[in-house]
This record gives C-alpha cells, sequence and structure tokens, in this order.
C-alpha cells in the first residue's frame, strides 16, 4: 500500500472516531460518560459537572468585551413561583423547573417544547433546585415526596414513585445525582422529629437499590433525628465517592434531648453509591442548635495545598466556616471564618467547630451571628482554579434565637429572629481562608449563586435584582443589567453554535445573555 | 363451582377493605389523626364507656388534650390512633410507655378494655379531621374554610411562619402579631399577603379571594388556640425578657447610646409604644431607619434629602417636598449620613448581658 493511501486511511480512521454515534445525534439522550466529561455544548447536571466547582472552560465572553453583553432571548413562565433551579442543557434544549412545574425550551430560540404541570396540594413548595438526567429521562422531585421519571422528548411520565411520607413531615425540593446507574435523591423536614436519608433508585425502573440513613429512626434513646439530605451531593469518579451536606439535628433550637456531637446531622459525608456505605463523616456543626445545615455544594478541587497536591473537598458552609478537607479520608486542612461569629470557643484538634454552651438559644435570647439563614445557603459558590479563589455570596449577619421548655423538644423548639444581614461577595484564598477581594451586594443579602469562568470572570446578583459581571481577580463590577427581581439561583453557562450564553433567573423569567452575533469580538472559544 | 364461591368472597372481601379507605388530612402534620370512615363498632354498654372516658381524664388528658386533640408540638393527638396501631400495639405503649411518655403498667383487665373501647370513638368533630395545634380547652371545631386555609398555609407559608402559624424559619410568630389582631375578616391580612414585605424578605402571592378567606381564618384559629395554650405557649413572652439589671443598663447606654439618643428626648415613653420582643430587636436594630444623602451634581449644585434607593448604579433622595430624585452614581458625587450603622458596629461588641440589662433600664422609659 502506498503512503498517500496509508495517510488517507488514518486520516478517515482518525475522523470517523471524531463523529459522535448516531443515537446522539438523532436523540436527546445523555449517556454517564457524558456527564463524566460535558461537552461546552451541555450543562448535564445541577452544578455543571461533578466536581461543583460551577466553572466553566468558556473563554468567548472575557473581562474585555463583556460590557457588550447583551440580551439573547428570554422565557417567560407566566407563573408567580420564583426559579431557584439551575437548568440542565442536554443536545440543544433546556429543562427547568419550579415546584410542580418543568418546561422544556429550545436553547436557540427560547420557546416552549412542553411544559409539565401538576400541582400537588401537600408538601412544601418552597422551592424547586432543578432535574436530573440519564439516557432520555428525566427525573424531577415533588413538594409531597415523590420521584417521577419522565420522557425528555415530550415531558410525559414514565413512573412515580414515594420516597418518603408527606404526611410524616418530609417534603424534596432537591434536583437528583446521577451516578452511572445510580439516581440518587435526599430529603428535607425540620418541624417534625425526623430521620433524614439519601436513597438510590434505579434509573430504569425506579426501584430502591439503597438507602443511607443520617441519623437513628425517632426514639432512639441518646441519639438525635434530622440531617436531612437538602441538596445535590458531589462525585469523584476516580475515588468513586459521592460527597453530600447533611442537614441540622431535630429538635432544631434545643440540644437537651440529644446530647453530645449528633452524628451525621450538619456533616460532610463520604458515600460508596454502589452501596450506600458511609466511607467518612466530618462533623462541621457539632451539637448545632441555631439550624445550621451543612448542605451547602461540597466542591472538589485537585490542587496543591501548602505545596502539596491534595484531592479536596471544600465548604463555605452555614454556620459561618469555610472548610478544606482531604477528600480521600476527610481529614481536615483547613477551618477559618468567613464572615463575623461568635457561638464558639475555638477549633478543636480535628478541625471542628468547638460549640459555645453559653450561645445555645435560652428562654431570654442570645445575640448569635450569623442569623438562622446562616452565613451561607443554598446559593452555589464557585471555584476559580486560575486565581484559586473560592468565591461565595455571604451574609454577614446578627439575630436573637430563644428556646424555653414551654417550646417543647419537637420540631422547631424555639423561635429565632433575625436583626441585620447584608450580602457581600467574597473571595477566600482557599489555602489560608484568608478574603482577598469583597464585593458588597445589598441590605438584606443576595440570593444569587456564582459562576466562574477561565477568561476570568464571575457571574452572580445582587439584592437588588441586577445581574452582575465582576472580574475574578478583583471583584471589579464589569457588566451588569436589571433583571427586575433579585436573582435566587445560580447562573450557568455553555456554548452553542460557536456562541456563548450565560443563564440567570429573575422572578419567573429566565434571561439568556451572550455577546451581540456577528460581533468582532466574538471568538469561538478555545476548549 | 368451590373455586368461583371462593373469589366471590375475596372480591366481597376486598371490596368491603377498600370502602374503609381513609381520608387523607389536608395538610402535612406530624401526627394528625387520619379520619377513618366510621368504624364499624358495636355500642358498648353505657358504664364501660364511662369507664375508658375515666381511664383517659385521669391518665392520659393531661398531656394529650381533654379531647384527644393532643398539645402540640410535644404531644400528638390521639383521635384515630385506632387506626393507626392494633390494640396490642396500644396496649403496649400503655403499659411501657415511650420517650418522655410514662408506663402505666397498672392499667389492666376491664380498665383497659374500657380504655382501648374509648381510644376507638371518634371525636368531637363531626367532619372527623382535628386540627393538629392542640389546645386545652374545648377542641375547636375546624370549618371548612379553615381547612382548606390551613393546606394551603403548609404550602406555602409554613417554612417561615412554622406550621402552627407561632413561627418558624425566620418568620414571625404571627399569633402575636398586632396586624393579625387588629384584622377583621383578612382584611389586614390578604393585604400583606398580596403584596408581601419586601424588605423583610416575604414574597407576594397570588392568593384568589377566597383563598385569602381560608387563609385568614386558619391564622385567625391558630390565634384562638395560641391564646387558650396558657403557659405552654411557643414564642417570646414579655416575661422572658425581665433578665437584666437596670443600673447597668443605664450605665451601658450613657456609654455607647447617649451619643445618639436621650431617654428624656427622641426615648421618652419608648416602652409605652413597644414592648416584650419588638422592643428588644427596634433596640438592637430599628428597622424603617431613615439614612439621609447629599448629592453633589457636575454642576456643583448640591440636592440633600431622605435616601430613597440605594445600588451599586443608582442613587436617589426624596426632597423636603417629597420630589423623588435620582442619578446615575458615575455623573455624580454623594455622601450617605446612615446614623443606624451604630447599632450594627456595636453587634459585635455586645455581651448578651448588656442586651438584657440595656432591655431593663429601656423598659424604665415609660
Amino acid at each position: 500500500m502506498n503512503l498517500l493511501k496509508y495517510s488517507l486511511m488514518l486520516a478517515a480512521i482518525a475522523l470517523s472516531s471524531q463523529v459522535a454515534p448516531p443515537t446522539s445525534l438523532l436523540a436527546q439522550d445523555l449517556e454517564p460518560a457524558q456527564i463524566l466529561k460535558p461537552t461546552p455544548d451541555s450543562w448535564p447536571l445541577y452544578h455543571g459537572d461533578y466536581s461543583g466547582r460551577r466553572h466553566s472552560h468558556l473563554t468567548q465572553i472575557t473581562p474585555q468585551n463583556v460590557g457588550s453583553l447583551s440580551l439573547a432571548w428570554a422565557f417567560q413562565t407566566g407563573q408567580t413561583a420564583q426559579i431557584k433551579s439551575s437548568p440542565l442543557l442536554v443536545d440543544g434544549v433546556l429543562y427547568f423547573t419550579v415546584p410542580d412545574n418543568i418546561w422544556a425550551v429550545d436553547a436557540r430560540s427560547g420557546h416552549m417544547l412542553w411544559h409539565y404541570n401538576k400541582p400537588t396540594t401537600q408538601g412544601d413548595h418552597i422551592g424547586q433546585r432543578g432535574v436530573a438526567m440519564y439516557k432520555g429521562w428525566l427525573y424531577f422531585t415533588t413538594p409531597d415526596d415523590h420521584l417521577i421519571s419522565l420522557n425528555a422528548k415530550d415531558g410525559t411520565v414514565r413512573w412515580n414513585v414515594m420516597i418518603a411520607d408527606v404526611n410524616q413531615g418530609y417534603w424534596m425540593t432537591m434536583a437528583p445525582l446521577v451516578v452511572a446507574d445510580h439516581v440518587i435523591v435526599g430529603v428535607s423536614g425540620d418541624f417534625d422529629n425526623l430521620s433524614g436519608y439519601l436513597r438510590s433508585i434505579d434509573p430504569e425502573s425506579g426501584k430502591t437499590q439503597w438507602q443511607w440513613n443520617s441519623t437513628p429512626p425517632a426514639g432512639t434513646p441518646n441519639s438525635t433525628t434530622g440531617g436531612m439530605t437538602w441538596m445535590t451531593g458531589t462525585y469523584d469518579p476516580e475515588l468513586n465517592l459521592v460527597y453530600w451536606g447533611t442537614g441540622n439535628p431535630t429538635p432544631v433550637l434545643s440540644g437537651v434531648t440529644r446530647p453530645g456531637d449528633n452524628p451525621y446531622t450538619c456533616s460532610i459525608v463520604a458515600i460508596n453509591p454502589d452501596t450506600g456505605k458511609l466511607v467518612w463523616g466530618f462533623e462541621v456543626s457539632p451539637h448545632d442548635t441555631h439550624d445550621w445545615d451543612a448542605v451547602e455544594t461540597p466542591v472538589l478541587v485537585d490542587a496543591d495545598f501548602h505545596g502539596k497536591p491534595r484531592k479536596m473537598v471544600m465548604q463555605s458552609s452555614r454556620n459561618g466556616y469555610f472548610f478544606v478537607l482531604d477528600r480521600a479520608t476527610g481529614k481536615s486542612l483547613l477551618t477559618f471564618p468567613f464572615g463575623p461569629v461568635n457561638w464558639t470557643l475555638g477549633i478543636d484538634e480535628q478541625g471542628r467547630p468547638i460549640p459555645n454552651p453559653a450561645k445555645e438559644p435560652a428562654p431570654d435570647g442570645r445575640l448569635i451571628a450569623p442569623d438562622e439563614g446562616g452565613m451561607t445557603n443554598y446559593r452555589a459558590p464557585s471555584f476559580d482554579p486560575k486565581t484559586g479563589l473560592f468565591i461565595v455570596d455571604a451574609h454577614p449577619s446578627y439575630s436573637l434565637y430563644f428556646a424555653k421548655p414551654a417550646d417543647g423538644y419537637y420540631g422547631w423548639a424555639g423561635a429565632d429572629y433575625g436583626l441585620w444581614g447584608k450580602g457581600v461577595i467574597e473571595a477566600i484564598d482557599y489555602q489560608t481562608g484568608k478574603i482577598r477581594w469583597s464585593h458588597e451586594v445589598g441590605t438584606g443579602g443576595s440570593g444569587a449563586g456564582v459562576l466562574t469562568t477561565d477568561s476570568g470572570l464571575t457571574f452572580t446578583g445582587d439584592a437588588y435584582g441586577n445581574v452582575l459581571a465582576l472580574d475574578t481577580r478583583n471583584g471589579k463590577t464589569l457588566w451588569h443589567a436589571g433583571m427586575g427581581e433579585p436573582m435566587q439561583s445560580s447562573p450557568i453557562t455553555y456554548e452553542l453554535d460557536g456562541r456563548q450564553y450565560t443563564m440567570t433567573s429573575s422572578g419567573g423569567v429566565l434571561f439568556a445573555w451572550a455577546l451581540p452575533e456577528n460581533s468582532q469580538t466574538a471568538k469561538r472559544s478555545t476548549k | 363451582m368451590k373455586r368461583f364461591r371462593d373469589v366471590a368472597l375475596l372480591a366481597a372481601v376486598i371490596g368491603f377493605v377498600l370502602c374503609q379507605s381513609p381520608q387523607q388530612p389536608i395538610y402535612a402534620a406530624a401526627g394528625a389523626a387520619r379520619s377513618g370512615s366510621q368504624a364499624v363498632q358495636t355500642a358498648a354498654p353505657p358504664a364501660t364507656e364511662n369507664i375508658g372516658a375515666e381511664a383517659y381524664a385521669t391518665h392520659c388528658a393531661i398531656c394529650h388534650g381533654e379531647h384527644r386533640e393532643g398539645v402540640l408540638p410535644g404531644f400528638p393527638p390521639l383521635l384515630g390512633i385506632d387506626h393507626q396501631m392494633t390494640d396490642q400495639q396500644i396496649t403496649e405503649l400503655i403499659h411501657n410507655g415511650k420517650g418522655r411518655m410514662p408506663g402505666f403498667p397498672k392499667i389492666q383487665d376491664g380498665d383497659l378494655a374500657a380504655l382501648l373501647h374509648y381510644l376507638a370513638t371518634p371525636g368531637l368533630s363531626s367532619s372527623g379531621t382535628v386540627a393538629a395545634a392542640g389546645s386545652v380547652s374545648m377542641g375547636v371545631h375546624s370549618s371548612e374554610l379553615e381547612q382548606a386555609g390551613g393546606g394551603l398555609f403548609q404550602q406555602h407559608c409554613a417554612f417561615c411562619h412554622g406550621r402552627d402559624a407561632m413561627g418558624g424559619e425566620t418568620g414571625p410568630d404571627l399569633t402575636r402579631s398586632k396586624l393579625v389582631l387588629a384584622d377583621a375578616g383578612g382584611d389586614k391580612i390578604s393585604e400583606v399577603v398580596r403584596n408581601g414585605r419586601p424588605e423583610k424578605k416575604m414574597p407576594a402571592f397570588t392568593f384568589s379571594s377566597q383563598e385569602l378567606d381560608g387563609l385568614a381564618a386558619f391564622i385567625h384559629e391558630q390565634v384562638t388556640k395560641a391564646t387558650s395554650q396558657k403557659g405552654k405557649r411557643r414564642g417570646v413572652d414579655v416575661a422572658d425578657l425581665q433578665t437584666g439589671n437596670v443600673d447597668m443598663g443605664k450605665l451601658y447606654f450613657s456609654g455607647n447610646c447617649a451619643k445618639c439618643h436621650s431617654p428624656t428626648g427622641d426615648l421618652a415613653g419608648i416602652a409605652t409604644r413597644y414592648e416584650g420582643l419588638q422592643l428588644e430587636e427596634r433596640m438592637l436594630y430599628p428597622r424603617g431607619a431613615k439614612s439621609r444623602v447629599t448629592v453633589t451634581l457636575p454642576s456643583g449644585q448640591k440636592m440633600e434629602g431622605i435616601l430613597a434607593y440605594q445600588d451599586e448604579f443608582t442613587v436617589a433622595l426624596r426632597d423636603s417636598a417629597g420630589t423623588y430624585h435620582s442619578w446615575v452614581v458615575r455623573n455624580v458625587k454623594y455622601t450617605v449620613d446612615s446614623p443606624v450603622t451604630a447599632h450594627v458596629d456595636l453587634f459585635s461588641k455586645y455581651s448578651d448581658a448588656d442586651v438584657h440589662n440595656l432591655m431593663a433600664y429601656l423598659q424604665t422609659l415609660r
């Protein structure tokens, strides 16, 4: 065979291996391999990828050209519930939610393909974080504790299974996590003394594969209930570990009936996704009495820590402390406050805050920093590898906490009242905990999550309805737009047809931002 | 033929069992009694019923309520308990107790049977459903309107205001709210629900007039329950906040507050205007305190007024005539005078004793 023929053959082989298998060209399908390595034209799960860093490699929108960012299209849901979900983008279709509702929208035109709308009458309708996807199926949690599997093509229901009993006091808001052939879901519920848990569901049949309980059943002597698994976890495919945060113990504001550390409430846990077995657990708030869930994103970062390469998990937690742990062992590397805190006696040798008994809720009240909403909450943080900055929408705040015997030992078991707070976007140096820059975002606080990109941009929102693009190096505002309502979700970004879009929500409207088409400054992103 | 008969019998049994379908309570309340269709019972002789009721009144009512309605949050209602537990299970519970519930091993034989029988009798309310938040006084009869309102409350309000409206995550105790107490037929409540309280992070809700009526009815029902609870009441009473020392408070005031405030001036009579938790909250941070702003225009002209709006991009004031003026921030220079910031600066300095002492002192200013 001559050289030309040989080269042509090699070229043909090389080219054919670049072409995606026919199925993904025709169907809206998500294979597990695509979640492991998301393409730039996708956002295949709540966090964007399994690491939870909410950091994009797209560079078309830069600090130099973001000043020209404009509206590509907006989608109006026409209803009053606020969008709190991160949309999924798979094969050109966006999927996003509010309680009881899913919309499928063409990401190019901004027009609706289908709308699932089935009101439920039970369970707390406080919010909905989004769907998960596996192959051609969507997975959706309802306020009354059902997991529904729908056909992504048309929103028809395939099956519906009950995850928890709403009459006991559970409800659900979270976006499930798909890992290999497991759909992992968690529950919420603080007004009753209930045990929290994670459940893994078979994506095809809806059958339960395993359940991991964060706390023992109610009535177990010398133990606590609670530990609700409110928000979506993250996943390390090399270690094959799922990382999840658990919520506060119940009764919430009274610790009298649950002495001790109350494992595994207010904890970061590492779970084997195939067996549901706990590999390690780290208590972020031992014996919490302030409702400070530790369900904020457990962000996975591979980088140097004090000169040594480490596989880390980081969390800016509700109780006011920033934690860095070795994610293979659960050992603490750093614990440092990221705002005013007044409730601890210090940090113990394991890196856990030591709660000050004098700052537990009392009959005549205790002044506590932060407030019950916490130094941060549901709004996603972002890790930018270039600057080594962990960026979080923080909420320095003060509150009064009360508890007395007449409040009982069930559910809330007390009362708390926020006095004052403000919103600040903080860029934390992960190796020291020091705050490199701060950007104030308004009295009362902002509900916006944070997204960072490789070009050095930070996208977030303030308390007044503005979406902001900040310079990741110093927090300076480079672009803004008034959306009308304060953002209550976390931004996403993707590239479609050579154009980078950043997507934010405000009230019941979804906004897609991009540089003007045919713009001189728009270049195709380097991948 | 035998097979057909067996199938028919099975079908009849299944049919009978299906007819006993329980009616779900509208709202998610742990321990809420499931209202069942009337259980088929033979009427017991009056003597048995009396013994059962007496045994209940003697041993159980003090925790589980005079009419088995429970006293939440700690003591569950027992109406319909026969639909949730077998006699065997109930007996075990009565004899052994559970958690904070003591055991009564001495209730046996005739007394036990009578008590079990009593527990299986339907409650006072004709609809069979029981509201979750109990009162020790006469069981309150829940109308349909209150039930519908209760369902809506659990879905949309309970997260912040608590399932029983007595306060929850960040939301105030509605049963102590001056606005709720002054509300007549939902007139004031519906306004707050429709508009929200944006400065306090309460969203607005679009409910129909009928839905708002139901919500208001439910909230008023909760007020009634709360006020009849006597001593077992959740939330913060004026009496809870009396642990400070007046003289220490007066000293703290002169060192930290007297720069801006005067007990005979702006704070004269403050304790007649506010009391209890509301006074303490305002003492620590008075919401709604106004700031002032002076704006210098490019021409050099200065305008001054009450700060009406401020974000990174826009600043606005209302002048002495009440007229609104706003500017894009990069076009002007401005300074804000915000005396209330002094309250924020003190947060990191107070001890809890300081707070209670100040409260004691302020309560003398009548």
